[in-house]
């Protein structure tokens, strides 16, 4: 009887043991897989960080586009090469609020894009390339009106002359002296020597400084007499 | 002559200097004492004794040109002359505020994809010329 008992109590031990280094490894190994899974977390929060810091945006008019590499032309004249990458660049059209994918074939010569991603001097590896349109957003002065044609010259602030013509779907806005709230107007307030406000669509063929308003904000000239 | 010549005569010479000079560098401050000043009155020491005003002008703290965000507004912050007229341009948005401090706050709508805006301080002394600032603000879906 004690015999049998002594056997039950070195059973009964040695299964506790086991029991006991069983639980052990399991809870290491969950302690190791909570901190395997804490470092992930830090070093993918880490590299966002990285990649948000380093993420920048090149905008311009496509040169060409051959051979993984897209040649890009800013407004201010700098010349970008876009380097793509078969399989991590995305390829997007922007139209209106929405944005539909693409493929890089889709991206032709005068096609104006946003590019995004590492730009390292005059190169940048394309996260992603976007298919935009380029307007030009200009101050000056009204130096001549032509009633006839629907037209006005403009003198900006950068000493350039420009002519715009003004269509019925041109917005144009006027803004109250008193008030300085913005107004509708039409194209019979426009006078020589008021200052304007205009946004213009350029695309690569207009050479010759005529743009057609997409809009336009005048201020009357009697707001800086007052 | 006298000894007692020649030393009065030094004397009434050097007096004579004296007062000549008195008169030269005070003569200088009656002259101001009796001027009469066009202006205010009582606030012609406050005008001569203030300090040339420094004139806040347009600068833009927020955000910084080629900013790329992922929602649909921004936030314009930065500062000018309190009372001046701001004029902010984009292919999507008029808007026009009065500065009532040196320091503005505006949010702004952003279209999809590239934002041109401009932005025109007018100060409130119509006869300064207007300041401007360009910038570009980038909204593309954060998935990317």
């Amino acid at each position: 009887m004690k015999k049998i008992l002594a056997y039950l109590i070195i059973l009964l031990a040695l299964v506790s043991s086991a029991l006991f280094a069983t639980s052990s490894v399991f809870s290491q190994e969950a302690t190791d897989e909570s901190a395997i899974d804490i470092l992930k977390e830090k070093v993918a929060d880490k590299v966002e960080e990285l990649r948000q810091k380093n993420n920048k945006a090149i905008s311009g008019f496509v040169q060409s586009n051959e051979n993984n590499v897209i040649k890009i032309k800013t407004n201010a004249a700098e010349e970008y090469q876009v380097k793509l990458d078969p399989d991590l660049t995305k390829y997007f059209q922007i139209a209106g609020t929405t944005k539909k994918e693409i493929k890089s074939e889709n991206i032709i010569a005068d096609d104006y894009i946003i590019v995004t991603g590492v730009v390292t001097d005059k190169t940048i590896s394309a996260n992603a390339v976007f298919v935009d349109e380029n307007f030009l957003v200009l101050i000056g002065r009204v130096s001549e009106v032509d009633k006839d044609n629907f037209s006005i010259t403009v003198v900006t602030t950068a000493k350039e002359e420009i002519t715009l013509d003004i269509e019925t779907a041109t917005k144009q806005s006027i803004v109250n002296i008193e008030t300085v709230e913005i107004e509708s107007t039409g194209f019979s307030k426009i006078k020589e020597g008021d200052t304007i406000h205009f946004v213009v669509k350029k695309t690569p063929e207009i050479t010759d400084n005529t743009y057609t308003a997409k809009k336009l904000l005048l201020i009357p000239q009697e707001y800086f007499i007052k | 002559m006298k000894k007692e010549t020649v030393i009065a005569i030094v004397f009434g010479l050097a007096l004579g200097g004296i007062v000549a000079l008195l008169i030269l560098f005070k003569g200088k401050d009656i002259e101001l004492a009796r001027n009469k000043a066009i202006g205010p009155k009582g606030k012609e020491q406050q005008l001569l004794g203030e300090p040339l005003k420094q004139i806040q002008g347009l600068e833009l703290t927020s955000p910084s040109d080629g900013t790329i965000v992922d929602k649909n507004s921004i936030t314009l912050t930065g500062k000018m002359e309190k009372d001046s007229l701001l004029v902010i341009q984009s292919p999507i948005r008029d808007m026009t505020a009065r500065t009532t401090s040196n320091n503005f706050k505006i949010d702004f709508p952003l279209a999809l994809g590239e934002n041109v805006i401009k932005i025109v301080a007018y100060p409130k002394d119509k006869t300064m010329r207007a300041q401007e600032k360009d910038l570009k603000v980038y909204f593309l879906d954060s998935e990317l």
